[in-house]
């Protein structure tokens, strides 16, 4: 049973991604990446239900995992190689075979293969990252179906690349799947290499001159990720003589020598999550189609990165690297909070947004008391279907409008109500009570309130959020008044998928009761907080979900309602010093002639300005990386 | 039962007395200003003409913001009368706040747009300074509950004197007086006509106001836990807090959004460390 | 429910928010309508505000005589108040248009592109007149019928 659900959850994809590459006939591909998804999503849940595990699969086709692992691993380095020689990167070349040479010999002449442990274990946070991998990850998968047909079609492509495409795509869905569940450390290298691989082509896949070098951008920073968790391998091997990712964690208690090689997985980890200052690339990365960067780069692949950090928190709790940890994660809240305040770029406010709360979890795993890790994978849960909904609700848009910048946008809602809509309800999923997300940051507050250099960035850059979150939805709906909108025409899929991950963030809101104490705590020793009638309690602080998600829903009943009614009142246009005219968007100017009304959304470019700040937040950023690193030799 | 109590008080007598404070302010300003002043239950006259007027509007998304912003002030205040936990209060508070902004935005009027803008900047200034207070009550107290408090024999301001004064910017802030009213301001303060609430007119105009007093009557509610110990305490200290509001309100000139910005992030946030490595030392 | 109602409608006349506009006036008006204002005449006693925004406003005091450039603002600015309102055309000019009314810009009167509630007659009006004019215009509120004649 075990083997056949691992089998679905981390092969399945492989093979279904040759399908993809192989059948050129278009339906056929959509029906194995509809049938990939169903099956990857059921399959996960199952797992689920079966419970924790320890498992050795058995040798496939006769050959054991690791020699498959080992051939993967070369693979994917000479392919990345042979990239890095076309795009003709030194840097990453010297990566690239550096990762090459020493994989190798560790993994020939160094690993003693005789001892044998399970390479497959899972606790429940697997078993969690699993279910939002697939469940999340096959609906974005589907919803870029008709996504790429059109987006290909905009482009007027002669030889379609869904192919390949798809077949990436699918292919991380199982690296991450095989990334969460491997005890074997060298198992982790291989599929967070496959994720690497996959990020540069999904990257490059339009071939413009910026997604080709935003791709090499991304390909060197997380070579350097791979090349300091080799490192980390081989040096945390030298000490412990194991690969077994559960003895380095308990190991990582004797403290000292061990400390370094888990500064190297957290400095790899927050490679991959785009931490300051290596964020760049993620947002470079936002040149890719739509789905790539909602699979890749908001709701999976950068989560292997606070994966990493979180599976090893336990082994260096309460050390100095523990306190670095902590201090890179607020940095990078506060200052991603900052910049996406100056953007104007849908995807990139995304961006910046995602690379807040990532750098949250890396604080709650830093601070590593059970409240922080209930923050964490509460987090990890919830903003994965927040944010995979609104990279797929601008994906939409953009293909409608032409358009990723918000002033665009506005008066959306005229235009495309439904897409409007659900991305009015992502956004106020994503900040406000009694969503999930909100719920995770209270907790994370209240875990980090004694951590002084903590809590003054998490106070700022969660105010900051408020800010770049509330104008965009609040422009969404600037639009003069129409008694009826013609609700813009939406395929099935496209349907589907935003319905299913927005009725998803309100549904598993309300059940966060039950995610707390099914899934979390199971794995904490002690459960932070009592639930009594959906109130999560703890003698520091209490939060009422229940009933405050009853008034509030009650109150926005009886607001619809009331605005139902208040379709029969008198609608003007809004006051333009009493010039306005028939038209709501005009008002009479100079000889009588019409001026249009504009408006723009301040984006204090003067002080949250980008090019103002990164110089300065990459300077932070690099300075606490090297403490991270330099304080774990103490 | 007592819940129950707690929560009529919070429903029906939160807004009554806010509105009182808001007469009584006029009152003040008023005898300032050499003059008279309308009586002291001018509010209510006030919010029930504009409930009787007719229904004018530029979209629906006005009246959706509205119910939602009384909803979630009283839901704060009904929350902090139970003694809740006040981080909790502060977020649910937000949700009002963020959706009277985009209530604002959602109307095409430039006065409606600059000054949700403008509105959004005052959100910004005072949400991470209010976080800062309430981790200054949680170090006093060690819980973010208000009910712990209640149980101390100290008051608060004796150990949190520089966060208090934080508040003080704080309540400042949210009640729009000057120099921090640009977003929108009292009476007939005009810069933007009336700013982001514009747009806003009749009955929706009057449940603002109703969430506006469910929001004084929160922040002057945080204001007493810092001498909670005693009745006495408490009235003296809200007093003297609200007539410094309004003393300064007449006194100074309305400014503008980046000097608010740039100066009580200063003076905040240093005095929150202040007071906080303070807190950490003892 | 009927207390609720008289107290609405009692409210109308303690709580009075006016706009002023100024239709080409000489501001001689405009100038006795904000010494209402003043601690002199102090009418916010009585609940008046200068709010300057006509969605918020129940009363509407007009100074001057209207010319065919702003008659459309006139319009547009009524146009925006919601019911129940009053105007109320100040001085001379807003009656008839004044002393300008033979000139060939002037439209002569408020009340030839709005219908007018109260006249306050003067050259100026003294404040004492204006606020005369609000509280007669105000008495409007209590009757029965609150659409125009």
């Amino acid at each position: 049973m075990l083997d056949s659900f691992l089998f679905i959850l981390i092969i399945g994809p492989f093979i279904a991604a040759v399908l993809c590459y192989i059948v050129r006939i278009p339906h056929i591909r959509s029906l194995i990446v509809l049938a990939t998804g169903c099956l990857l999503a059921v399959t996960s849940v199952l797992l689920f239900i079966n419970g924790s595990f320890s498992h050795t699969p058995p040798p496939l086709l006769g050959v054991p995992p690791r020699w498959w692992v080992l051939w993967a691993d070369d693979i994917l380095l000479l392919t990345m190689l042979y990239y890095a020689f076309k795009r003709r990167h030194l840097f990453s070349k010297i990566l690239i075979i550096f990762q090459f040479v020493c994989l190798d010999y560790f993994e020939l002449f160094m690993v003693d293969h005789d001892k044998v442990f399970p390479p497959f274990v899972a606790d429940n946070l697997s078993l969690v990252m699993v279910l939002v991998i697939s469940i999340v990850g096959s609906l974005i998968c589907v919803f870029a179906i008709p996504y790429m047909n059109k987006h290909e079609a905009h482009q007027k492509l002669e030889k379609s690349r869904q192919p390949v495409f798809f077949a990436f795509l699918i292919v991380i869905m199982g690296a991450m799947n095989g990334l969460v569940l491997s005890n074997n450390i060298i198992f982790m290298y291989m599929f967070f290499e496959v994720t690497t691989l996959g990020s540069f082509m999904l990257i490059s896949h339009d071939q413009t001159e910026t997604a080709i070098r935003n791709s090499v951008r991304a390909l060197w920073m997380n070579c350097l990720a791979g090349a300091a968790f080799i490192v980390a391998m081989i040096w945390a091997y030298v000490t412990q003589n194991t690969v077994e990712a559960q003895k380095l964690i308990a190991a990582g208690h004797m403290g000292g020598i061990m400390l370094m090689p888990l500064a190297l997985l957290c400095f790899a980890g927050m490679v991959k999550a785009a931490q300051f200052p290596f964020q760049s690339w993620l947002l470079g990365a936002m040149v890719a189609p739509t789905p790539t960067s909602a699979l890749l780069h908001s709701s999976t692949m950068v989560k292997a990165g606070v994966y990493i950090a979180l599976r090893f928190a336990p082994g260096f709790a309460g050390t100095f690297l523990s306190q670095c940890l902590t201090a890179c994660g607020a940095f990078t809240f506060l200052a991603a909070s900052a910049m996406a305040v100056s953007q104007s770029n849908g995807k990139k406010i995304l961006a910046y947004s995602t690379i807040g709360n990532l750098g949250l979890i890396f604080v709650c795993a830093g601070i590593n008391t059970p409240e922080a890790i209930t923050a964490a994978i509460l987090l990890i849960i919830f903003h994965a279907f927040s944010k995979a909904l609104l990279f797929l609700s601008v994906g939409g848009m953009e293909q409608h409008i032409g358009s990723l910048d918000i002033e665009v946008m506005r008066g959306l809602y005229a235009r495309m109500p439904r897409t409007a809509i659900i991305a009015v309800l992502g956004i106020i999923t994503m900040m406000l009570p009694p969503f999930g997300v909100l719920l995770s940051k209270w907790i994370a507050i209240e875990a980090a309130s004694r951590h002084l250099f903590v809590i003054v960035p998490l106070a700022v850059g969660s105010a900051l959020m408020v800010v770049y979150w509330s104008r965009w939805a609040g422009v969404l709906l600037s639009a003069p008044y129409e008694p009826h909108v013609a609700p813009e025409q939406q395929g099935v899929l496209t349907r589907l998928p935003l319905l299913a991950l927005a009725g998803g963030a309100v549904l598993l809101s309300l059940c966060a009761p039950f995610l707390y104490a099914e899934l979390v705590v199971p794995m904490l020793p002690a459960p932070p907080f009592t639930i009594r009638a959906g109130i999560f309690e703890n003698p520091e602080g209490t939060f009422a979900l229940y009933p405050i998600t009853l008034v509030l829903a009650l109150g926005f009943v009886c607001a619809v309602f009331a605005a139902g009614k208040a379709r029969k009142a008198r609608f003007e246009g809004p006051y333009l010093s009493g010039a306005q005219t028939a038209d709501p968007e005009t008002f009479e100017g100079p000889m009588g002639k019409p001026v249009a009304v504009t408006s723009g959304i301040y984006y204090f470019e003067s002080i949250f300005g980008e090019e103002k700040l990164t110089v300065w937040a990459n300077i932070c950023g690099g300075m606490l990386m090297a403490l991270l690193i330099g304080g774990a030799v103490r | 039962m007592r819940a129950v109590v707690l929560v009529i008080m919070g429903v029906v007598v939160a807004p009554l007395l806010g509105g009182l404070i808001a007469g009584v302010d006029r009152r003040l300003t008023a005898w300032f200003q050499s003059r008279y002043g309308p009586p002291v239950w001018q509010p209510f006259f006030d919010v029930a003409k504009l409930f009787g007027k007719e229904r004018l509007l530029v979209n629906t998304w006005q009246v959706v913001c509205a119910y939602i912003y009384v909803t979630a002030a009283m839901l704060s205040v009904v929350l902090f009368f139970l003694q809740s936990d006040l981080l909790l209060i502060l977020f649910v508070q937000a949700v009002g706040a963020i959706f009277l902004v985009m209530g604002a935005f959602s109307a095409t009027s430039p006065f409606s747009q600059v000054g949700a803008n403008r509105e959004l900047i005052q959100i910004l200034t005072y949400e991470p300074l209010i976080i800062l207070v309430f981790v200054g009550i949680y170090l006093a107290t060690g819980s973010f509950k208000i009910s712990e408090i209640y149980s101390q024999t100290e008051p608060l301001l004796k150990s949190l004197p520089l966060l208090y004064i934080v508040l003080g910017y704080a309540l400042t802030i949210k009640l729009r007086k000057s120099p921090f009213d640009f977003s929108t301001s009292h009476h007939a303060h005009q810069e933007l006509v009336k700013g982001f609430l514009t747009e806003y007119s009749g009955p929706y105009l009057a449940l603002v106001e109703i969430g506006h007093w469910y929001e004084v009557v929160l922040i002057l509610g945080l204001c007493s836990l810092f001498w909670a110990t005693s009745w006495v305490g408490i009235i003296v200290l809200v007093g003297i807090t609200y007539l410094c509001e309004i003393l300064i309100d007449n006194v100074m000139a309305r400014m503008t959004w980046r000097w608010m910005l740039g100066s009580v992030w200063a003076m905040g946030l240093s005095m929150s460390f202040v007071n906080l490595i303070w807190l950490h030392g003892r | 429910m009927d207390a609720l109602k008289a107290f609405i409608k009692k409210s109308r006349i303690k709580s009075p928010w006016l706009l002023h506009f100024d239709c080409g006036s000489c501001n001689g008006c405009d100038i006795e309508v904000l010494a209402c204002l003043t601690p002199v005449y102090d009418i916010e006693r009585f609940g008046i505000i200068n709010v300057g925004n006509p969605k918020h406003a129940d009363l509407f005091l007009v100074t001057g005589t209207v010319n065919h450039r702003n008659k459309k603002v006139l319009a547009n600015l009524v146009a925006q108040m919601p019911d129940p309102k009053v105007v109320v055309a100040l001085g001379a000019c807003g009656l008839t248009g004044g002393v300008f009314r033979e000139a060939y810009n002037v439209v002569g009167g408020v009340d030839k592109i709005v219908p007018v509630d109260v006249y306050v007659p003067g050259c100026p009006p003294k404040p004492e007149a204006i606020i005369d004019g609000v509280v007669t215009a105000l008495r409007k509120f209590t009757r029965k019928k609150d659409d125009r004649p």
